[in-house]
C-alpha cells in the first residue's frame, strides 16, 4: 500500500516535471549558463529563429554527426540566419560527463560552431523541452512557437555513411521557414542515446 | 579492447569484427562467437540439418553484459532495435526476426523496452525446395545497440553453417534449451480473445476482451508495437470491466496520425487463461471511441445487470428503496416513523428539516463507506460491498450496536438516538441531530442486507472510476432516504397512520424483537468466522453491557455522577471481552447435507470448468454467513423439496462459494460476473458461453424455471464432447 501511494507519487512527479515543447507550442522560456559561465535566455533572441541541439560529445550517435562532419557544417551555413544553441543535459555523475574547458577544446578540434553551448546540469531546459535522446533538435521560430521536434535525420543509426544517404530534416525545416513557407516534416522521432538525467 | 574508451577514441568505430573470436568451428549448427565489449553473439540453429523448402528457426544469441540491455523493436523514449541483415547461398530465404517480449527498462525520466542478459532472436531460414544436400555458409550481418547509462552501437558478422539433408532433422542437443525457452517468450496468438481500441482525451485505449468464462489477468503490461504511439514513461492505467481489461495509456505528443489498429505485445506475469505464455499479441482495430462500458458481458436472466450509467444509478435507487424492507433496516426504520408520527400534527417545518437530516446522514454514510471501500480497493485490496462484515471485530461491534439499541427499545434505559425523537421536550436542534445520526445508523446496519437490484448497481461501480462509483453508492442513500423524506413532506400520508397513543410504546418494545435476532444472528456469523470461543467472549461481553445500560437506566432520575462513568465502564469492559482476537479458526467448511438437501461441494473455478467439461451444469451460490438475503433464499428456495429433486433431476451440481471471510479468488470470480456483493446466483450450462445469472431473491419457481433450462442429466452427458468445453 505505502510502496504504491509512493510509486503513484514519483510516477506522478516525474511525469510533470518531464514535459514536451510540441510543435505548435510556445517554446518554454529558460535561463542557463554557456560554456564560459555567462546567463543565456531564450528571450534574448525573440524574433530569431532559434535552433536547439542535445549533445553530449561521449555519445556515438553524436559522434556520428561530428566526424561525418554534417553538424558542423549546418551549424555554419545556418549559422547567419538562426541562432544555434548546443544543448547538454547530462548530469555531473554520468559516466560522460565532461568539464567544459574540454568541451571547449573538443568543440575547437571538430570545428564545431553553434552560437553557444549551453551546460544545463540539473538537466532542467532538457526535461521542459521533453528532449529524450542526443541528439534531439528543436527549431523555434521568430515567434518563439516550436516549429520542429525531433531526429537530425531521417536514418536512425550511427553508421557515419548513412548521412549522405539521409534526408535532413532540420535542414529542410530551415530551408523552408527561410522560405517563408511552413514546415513540411515538423515532428519526427528523435534517435540516439538516452539524454542522462539526474 | 576495441570499444574501451569511446570518448577517448572519437574517431574509432567501434566494431567487433576484429575482436572475432573463434571458438569452435567444424561441427554444423556451432558457430564462432563474436564478442565485443558488452556482448557475446553467436548463431544457433535448432536442428543438425535442414531439409530443403522447409523453414528452420536460426538463433542470434546476444548474451549482455550485467545490467547492460539491448532493445526492442519498439525501443521506447530512446535506442534502436537490433537488425540483422542475411547473406544466404543463392535461392534462400530469411524471416522477419521474431521478437520475444520486452521488459520495461527505466532510465531516469524516460523509458525504453528491451532485454537485459541474454535474448534470442529467432528468425526462420529456409532453403529452396531443389537445395542439394550439403553444408552451407549462412552469414548475419548484425547490428545492436547496447547500453547502460551509455549507448554503444556493436556490430558482428556471425557465421553458421547449416547442413541440408533429405532424413529426419535431429535435435542440436546444445541449443535445444535455448530455443525453448525463448519460444515461451515470444507472444501467442490469442485466441477468443477480442480487442479494442481507440485514440481519446489524450489517450489510447486498449479494451482485451477475453473468451466467454475466462477472465482477464490482473496485472497487465502493454508494448505499442510501433514507436510514438504512446509516452513509454507515463504510467499505464488498468481497470477492469467485469471480465474483461481496460488499459488506458498516455498519446505520444503529437499524437500519432494514421492509426488504424493498434499492434502490440501484451505481457502478464501470471499468464492468460488457457495460454501457456505470459505474452500475448495484440492486434486492436481502432474505433472512434471506446465508452468505459459497463460488464455487460454476462447475461442475466432477471435482476438485470446495469449496463449503462442511467440504468445503474436507477437501480441503485430502487434498490436503496427496497433496502428499508429489509429485516436489518426495518426496525430501525419503524422508529424513525414513529417520531413522525409524534410530529405529525406539529410543526410541519420542523418536520421537514428532520426528513432532510435523515436524508443527509443516510447519503453521507454511504458515501464514506463506499469512499473507504474504494480506497481500499485502490491500494489493492480485493474487496466487495459488505466488506466490512468480513471483519470479526466489526460483526463484533454491530452485534453489540444492535444489542444496545434493543435494550434501548425494550425500555432498559430511556437514552440515545431513537427516544430522543420521541420525546417532544427536546429542543429542535437535538432533533435534527437525532435525525442525521438515524440516518448514520440506519446505513451503517443495511450493509449486510443486499436488496434486489442493489447486485447489479453495485456491480457497475467496480468497472467506473471513483466520481461515477460515488455517485451510484450515493443514489443508495438517496433511494434508502426516499421513503422517509417523503413522509416528512407529506404530513398528510401521516394522518392516516394512527394517533399517537399508548400503542406506540408497546409498537417500539415490539420492535426490539427483530433486533435482539439480528444479534443472535450476527453471533452465528462471527461463529462461523472467528469459531466457537468468540461467539461466548462476544455474549459474555454483551451481559456487561447489559449490566451497564440497566445501571444507567435503573438510577436514571438520580442524578448520581457516576452513573453514566459507570455505564460506560462496563461497556466498555464488555466490548474488551467480546473482542475478537486474531482469528486462526479454520475456514467455515460446507456442513454435511442432511437428508433432502442439496450435495453442496466446494466452489473453485477449476471445478467449475471440470464440471462443465463433463458436461454437467453447475449451479454457484455466491453466499456468506453475514448475507441476510442469501440465508433467507437458501431456507426458502434452496432447501424446497421441489427444487432439490430439479437439481437431481437436471444432473446439476451444486457448488458453494462462502464469501463469509475475505477471499480473493470469490471476489475475482464475482467481478467477472460483475457483481461485487453476495448473493449471486450462476447456472454455468455446457456449450453456453456464459452464466446465466439468477435474481438476487429466490423463489423455488424461480430457480425450477431456471433448471428447466438444463438438458435432462442423461442426453446432456452424451451430447457433449470435450470439444465444447467453454470454459478453462
Amino acid at each position: 500500500m505505502t510502496r504504491l501511494l509512493a510509486l503513484a507519487i514519483a510516477s506522478a512527479f516525474s511525469a510533470a516535471a518531464f514535459a514536451n515543447a510540441s510543435v505548435g507550442k510556445p517554446a518554454p522560456n529558460f535561463t542557463v549558463t554557456d560554456l564560459d559561465g555567462k546567463p543565456a535566455k531564450l528571450e534574448d533572441y525573440k524574433g530569431k529563429t532559434v535552433v536547439l541541439e542535445w549533445t553530449n560529445f561521449g555519445c556515438p550517435f553524436v559522434q556520428k554527426h561530428y566526424k561525418s562532419g554534417n553538424m558542423q557544417a549546418l551549424q555554419k551555413k545556418y549559422g547567419a540566419d538562426v541562432v544555434w544553441l548546443a544543448v547538454n543535459s547530462t548530469n555531473k555523475s554520468a559516466w560522460d560527463w565532461t568539464e567544459p574547458t574540454k568541451i571547449s577544446k573538443q568543440l575547437k578540434d571538430f570545428g564545431a560552431a553553434p552560437a553557444r553551448y549551453l551546460v544545463d546540469e540539473p538537466g532542467k531546459v532538457g526535461m521542459a523541452y521533453g528532449a529524450k535522446t542526443t541528439p534531439h533538435m528543436f527549431i523555434i521560430d521568430g515567434t518563439g512557437k516550436v516549429v520542429y521536434n525531433g531526429a537530425i535525420d531521417s536514418i536512425r543509426s550511427s553508421d557515419v555513411d548513412d548521412v549522405k544517404k539521409a534526408t535532413n530534416y532540420v535542414a529542410v525545416a530551415l530551408d523552408e521557414l527561410k522560405a517563408g513557407k511552413a514546415v513540411s516534416t515538423a515532428s519526427t522521432t528523435p534517435y540516439g542515446c538516452t539524454v542522462k538525467y539526474r | 579492447m576495441m570499444c574501451a574508451d569511446l570518448t577517448q577514441s572519437m574517431g574509432r568505430k567501434c566494431t567487433a569484427l576484429a575482436a572475432l573470436l573463434l571458438l569452435a568451428t567444424g561441427s554444423a549448427a556451432a558457430a564462432p562467437v563474436v564478442k565485443t565489449e558488452h556482448v557475446q553473439a553467436d548463431l544457433t540453429a535448432e536442428r543438425t540439418s535442414v531439409r530443403p523448402g522447409e523453414p528452420a528457426p536460426v538463433g542470434l544469441r546476444l548474451r549482455m553484459t550485467e545490467h547492460w540491455h539491448t532493445y526492442w523493436k519498439n525501443p521506447g523514449d530512446s535506442g534502436l532495435p537490433t537488425r540483422i541483415k542475411w547473406e544466404l547461398p543463392q535461392g534462400w530465404k530469411a524471416g522477419e526476426i521474431q521478437w520475444p517480449y520486452p521488459k520495461p527498462l527505466p532510465v531516469g525520466p524516460l523509458m525504453n523496452y528491451g532485454y537485459e542478459d541474454e535474448v534470442v532472436l529467432l528468425t526462420d531460414i529456409t532453403p529452396p525446395a531443389s537445395a542439394k544436400p550439403g553444408t552451407y555458409p549462412v552469414k548475419a550481418k548484425a547490428e545492436w545497440l547496447v547500453c547502460k547509462d551509455i549507448c554503444i552501437p556493436e556490430k558482428g558478422e556471425l557465421d553458421l553453417d547449416l547442413v541440408v539433408g533429405t532424413g529426419e532433422p535431429a535435435v542440436n542437443p546444445r541449443y535445444i534449451s535455448h530455443f525453448e525457452r525463448t519460444r515461451a517468450t515470444l507472444p501467442a496468438e490469442a485466441p477468443g480473445w477480442k480487442f479494442e481500441s481507440a485514440l481519446q482525451g489524450g489517450k489510447l485505449v486498449v479494451r482485451m476482451l477475453p473468451p466467454a468464462g475466462a477472465t482477464a489477468p490482473k496485472a497487465i503490461t502493454f508494448f505499442p508495437e510501433r514507436e510514438q504511439v504512446v509516452e513509454p514513461a507515463a504510467p499505464p492505467k488498468l481497470t477492469r470491466e467485469g471480465n474483461a481489461a481496460r488499459i488506458e495509456m498516455k498519446l505520444a505528443d503529437p499524437p500519432p496520425t494514421g492509426v488504424t489498429v493498434v499492434k502490440g505485445v501484451a505481457v502478464s506475469d501470471d499468464g492468460w487463461p488457457g495460454i501457456a505464455r505470459k505474452a500475448i499479441q495484440v492486434e486492436a482495430p481502432v474505433s472512434g471511441s471506446i465508452a468505459p462500458a459497463a460488464a455487460g458481458t454476462t447475461k442475466s436472466s432477471g435482476g438485470g445487470v446495469a449496463t449503462s450509467t442511467a440504468a445503474a444509478l436507477f437501480f441503485a435507487l430502487v434498490g436503496g428503496m427496497l433496502l428499508n424492507l429489509m429485516p436489518c433496516v426495518f426496525p430501525v426504520l419503524g422508529i424513525k416513523v414513529l417520531g413522525f408520527v409524534q410530529h405529525a400534527h406539529g410543526e410541519a417545518r420542523a418536520l421537514r428539516i428532520q426528513g432532510w437530516a435523515f436524508f443527509a446522514g443516510t447519503v453521507i454514510s454511504f458515501l464514506l463507506l463506499a469512499g473507504i471501500m474504494l480506497a481500499l480497493r485502490a491500494g489493492g485490496a480485493q474487496l466487495g460491498w459488505g466488506f466490512q462484515l468480513q471483519s470479526p471485530g466489526v460483526v463484533m461491534l454491530l452485534a453489540a450496536l444492535f444489542f444496545v439499541l434493543a435494550l434501548n427499545l425494550s425500555g432498559v434505559f430511556e437514552w440515545g438516538a431513537f427516544a430522543q425523537s420521541m420525546t417532544a421536550k427536546l429542543s429542535a436542534r437535538g432533533r435534527y441531530a437525532d435525525a442525521f445520526l438515524s440516518g448514520v445508523v440506519a446505513s451503517v446496519v443495511a450493509t449486510p442486507c443486499t436488496a434486489p437490484f442493489m447486485g447489479a448497481a453495485v456491480g457497475f461501480t467496480l468497472t467506473q472510476d471513483a466520481a461515477l462509483a460515488l455517485a451510484v453508492f450515493a443514489m443508495l442513500g438517496i433511494g434508502m432516504a426516499l421513503p422517509v423524506l417523503a413522509l416528512s413532506h407529506f404530513p398528510a400520508l401521516m394522518r392516516r397512520l394512527p394517533r399517537p397513543g399508548p400503542w406506540m410504546e408497546t409498537f417500539k418494545q415490539v420492535l426490539a424483537f427483530p433486533l435482539y435476532a439480528t444479534v443472535a444472528w450476527l453471533a452465528w456469523v462471527l461463529g462461523a468466522q472467528a469459531g466457537n470461543d468468540a461467539v461466548l467472549a462476544l455474549l459474555a461481553g454483551l451481559v456487561l453491557v447489559a449490566m451497564g445500560a440497566w445501571m444507567f437506566g435503573r438510577w436514571e432520575h438520580a442524578e448520581k455522577p457516576w452513573r453514566a462513568a459507570v455505564a460506560a465502564i462496563l461497556t466498555g469492559t464488555g466490548l474488551v471481552v467480546a473482542w475478537p482476537g486474531t482469528l486462526d479458526a479454520p475456514a467455515p467448511g460446507i456442513p454435511t447435507a442432511r437428508a433432502g438437501e442439496l450435495q453442496w461441494e466446494e466452489w473453485s473455478p477449476e471445478r467449475v470448468a471440470q464440471l462443465n467439461a463433463q458436461g454437467k451444469a453447475v449451479f454457484v451460490d455466491f453466499t456468506a454467513a453475514w448475507c441476510v438475503t442469501c440465508q433467507v433464499n437458501k431456507r426458502i428456495a434452496l432447501h424446497n423439496d421441489a427444487v432439490v429433486r430439479e437439481f437431481g433431476v437436471r444432473g446439476v451440481v451444486p457448488l458453494r462459494a462462502d464469501w463469509t471471510r475475505q477471499d480473493p479468488r470469490i471476489t475475482a470470480a464475482l467481478s467477472a460476473l460483475g457483481r461485487n456483493a453476495v448473493p449471486v446466483y450462476a447456472l454455468y450450462i455446457p456449450g453456453e458461453s456464459a452464466p446465466r445469472l439468477l435474481p438476487e431473491v429466490l423463489t423455488p419457481t424461480l430457480v425450477i424455471a431456471e433448471l428447466a433450462q438444463v438438458q435432462p442429466a442423461k442426453s446432456a452427458t452424451a451430447a457433449i464432447t470435450p470439444a465444447d468445453r467453454t470454459f478453462k
